[in-house]
Order: structure tokens, then C-alpha cells, then sequence
């Protein structure tokens, strides 16, 4: 079925490519919303892995699936716009807004479990852009996919072409820098609030 | 497990991903060593920040397949010139540009000179040493009038 609608469209038959964009752009917008948060740059993203697929159409042979096809089109597409940008500032615990301090504040009091409404999501979604901002796009990857995503070490190997030792890698080091990350932040946090209650 | 710091199984597997035993060894080790329960919870919290992030996501606009047909359109318009013209489509301008500033050049440095200035040599043969001495003298000699006029006059003082 999708080695027909591929084959259609190598063939010059625009609606097959168009059921193709139709049917596997949530897939796309997917990947690329995992590196870009603003809706231009994941638009302007995933219209790059389409344009890109089109011309390799006769490269997919259909013996995977042509989501599994797209994804890595579209991983390997994302990484290298990423790779190409300046890298985000070092973090910086100054940067952290009222928000984040509440947020980080009520979840260690315990007051955790999934964040309650759209706003909250926000501040955590900030947050995590914030000690993501540490990684290497490909180690981001690699973590966003298997604890983000909970996709196999298989999965993100397939998706991405690495070996599924260089995934293990990357997704340990990973972890580890954003959980140092995490841990700098709170321990910033916390000063911060002793030094706030010596002055009360 | 009691006496063993707990980040490498922090760093090995996501939070969400232990099992309650592996979780509740975790939580026993960290009430009793202060670093391993700064390190957990910041675990926890890189979890759930994760988990935030990947839900966080955006979804195609209704006119999204629209819009990439329509860049496919260009982009095959584009590959359907040959090269040359495609080379001489982007270049068009500038050589356009060129030829005028030459003509212009042309123009400047061929017709305006002669009507306006001397060239160079000419100006040079009118200020020559050897025209100028020939020019004074020229302009010292007496006409043949001039010397009849001061002939007679002298003639006339006599009588």
C-alpha cells in the first residue's frame, strides 16, 4: 500500500504525493515539533522533509514502513537545521522566571504528579528547554525520544541511523547532564529562597 | 543496595521506566544520603519536564498540504529550465547592469574629451619652449605698415 502510493508518486501522480503529506504530516509535525517550538520554523521544517522526500521517493523500497521512511527523513532533516543555528546560551539559573521558581517550588514540595492546566505545562515545557539547553541536538534527541516519547532504543536507532550502542550512549549521557542540570537549578533555587527567609 | 549511591540507575533508566522495587530502594537510599536525594529529585523533575516537552506538540494547519504542493510546483518549474537558463535567468540583471556601465564608460572616455579638451599632445605642442619663443617674436615683429608709418613719421620730424 505504501510502496504503491510512493511508487504513484515517483510517477508523477500529485494526489498520491498529496495523500502521502496528507496522511503522514502529524508524523512530521511530530519530529520537528520535538526541535522547534514556534509554528513557522516546524511548518517550514517539515515542508523541507517533504520536498526532500519527493526526490528520494525511489530510494524507499518498501521494506519498512514509509512513516518509519518519513520519520528518519524528517529526524535527520531537523538535526541538520538545528546543527546549522547558534547554539542556545549556557544555562543560566539568573534566566529563571517567577514562574519557574513556583513551578519548581511546587513540585518539590510534593505537590507534583502531571502539571494541572495549559499554563503550568507551559512552565514545565520552558523548564525543559531550559536543561535541554546543555545537550547536543543529537544527545536532546536521543533523551526527548526514549524518556519524552518512550520510544525502544530500537526505534530511536531506526529513526535516527546511529547503532543501538551509540543510542544507549547518548541517552545515558544525556540523562545525566539534564539531571545535573536540574540539580544546579534547584540548588540555585533553594539558596535563593534561604537567602530570601534570612532577610524576612 | 542501601549503602550503594543510586545515580548510575538514575542516569541508566528514566524514572517513570523503574519498577516499584527498583523505585522503593531508591527512595530508601536517598532519606538516608543527602547527595543521592538531591539527585533523585531532580531526576523526577527532568521527567516530568521531558514528558511535558514532547507533548508539546504542533499540528499541521489545514492549508499544510496545500502549501507544500504548491513549493513541489515551483521547485519542478525550476529543475524544468536547463541550466544554462537558469544561469542566465539569475545573471540577467547583472550583466544587463554591466553592458550599460560599459557603454556608459564608452561614451564618457570617447566622445566628451574631444569636443571639450585639448588632447593631451595638442595641449602640449600649443605650450612647447619652441612655440612660445616663436609666438613672442611673432608678436614683437612689426607689420610692414607699422614700419612705413615709423619711416615717414621719422621724415616728417625732419622737415
Amino acid at each position: 500500500m505504501d510502496l504503491d502510493l510512493a511508487r504513484q508518486a515517483q510517477d508523477g501522480d500529485e494526489s498520491a504525493f498529496a495523500e502521502i503529506v496528507r496522511r503522514y504530516s502529524p508524523r512530521v509535525f511530530s519530529v520537528a515539533s520535538r526541535f522547534f517550538r514556534q509554528r513557522t520554523l516546524v511548518e517550514e521544517a517539515a515542508q523541507d522533509v517533504f520536498l526532500k522526500a519527493y526526490t528520494q521517493l525511489g530510494s524507499f523500497e518498501g521494506r519498512g514502513s514509509l512513516e518509519g521512511w518519513l520519520t528518519r527523513i524528517a529526524t535527520n532533516t531537523c538535526l541538520n537545521i538545528v546543527r546549522g543555528a547558534k547554539r542556545r546560551p549556557e544555562l543560566s539559573v539568573a534566566d529563571l522566571t517567577d514562574d519557574e521558581e513556583g513551578w519548581l517550588e511546587q513540585q518539590s514540595a510534593g505537590d507534583g504528579g502531571e502539571p494541572a492546566s495549559v499554563e503550568t505545562s507551559l512552565v514545565a515545557t520552558d523548564l525543559a528547554d531550559r536543561v535541554l539547553s546543555v545537550l547536543s541536538p543529537e544527545d536532546q534527541q536521543a533523551l526527548l525520544m526514549i524518556d519524552g516519547e518512550e520510544a525502544s532504543i530500537k526505534e530511536v536507532a531506526e529513526a535516527t541511523g546511529w547503532s543501538e550502542s551509540k543510542v544507549k550512549v547518548r541517552a545515558f549521557r544525556a540523562r545525566k547532564k539534564v539531571r545535573e542540570a536540574m540539580e544546579k537549578l534547584l540548588s540555585y533555587k533553594n539558596k535563593g529562597a534561604r537567602a530570601d527567609s534570612t532577610a524576612d | 543496595m542501601k549503602d550503594k549511591h543510586i545515580t548510575e540507575i538514575l542516569d541508566n533508566t528514566s524514572i517513570p521506566m523503574l519498577s516499584e522495587s527498583e523505585l522503593n530502594d531508591i527512595r530508601i537510599h536517598a532519606l538516608e544520603c543527602m547527595s543521592c536525594r538531591g539527585a533523585y529529585e531532580a531526576a523526577r523533575l527532568s521527567a516530568v519536564v521531558l514528558k511535558s516537552r514532547v507533548q508539546a506538540t504542533i499540528e499541521p494547519s489545514p492549508f499544510f498540504q496545500t502549501r507544500v504542493m504548491a513549493a513541489l510546483r515551483e521547485q519542478q518549474a525550476v529543475e524544468s529550465v536547463p541550466p544554462m537558463l537558469r544561469l542566465w535567468g539569475s545573471a540577467k540583471a547583472l550583466v544587463s547592469a554591466m553592458a550599460v556601465t560599459t557603454a556608459a564608460l564608452a561614451v564618457v572616455s570617447f566622445m566628451q574629451p574631444s569636443q571639450a579638451t585639448p588632447a593631451p599632445d595638442q595641449a602640449a605642442s600649443v605650450y612647447s619652449a619652441y612655440s612660445v619663443i616663436m609666438d613672442q617674436d611673432a608678436e614683437e615683429q612689426m607689420s610692414y605698415e607699422q614700419v612705413l608709418s615709423t619711416i615717414y613719421e621719422d621724415d616728417d620730424d625732419a622737415r
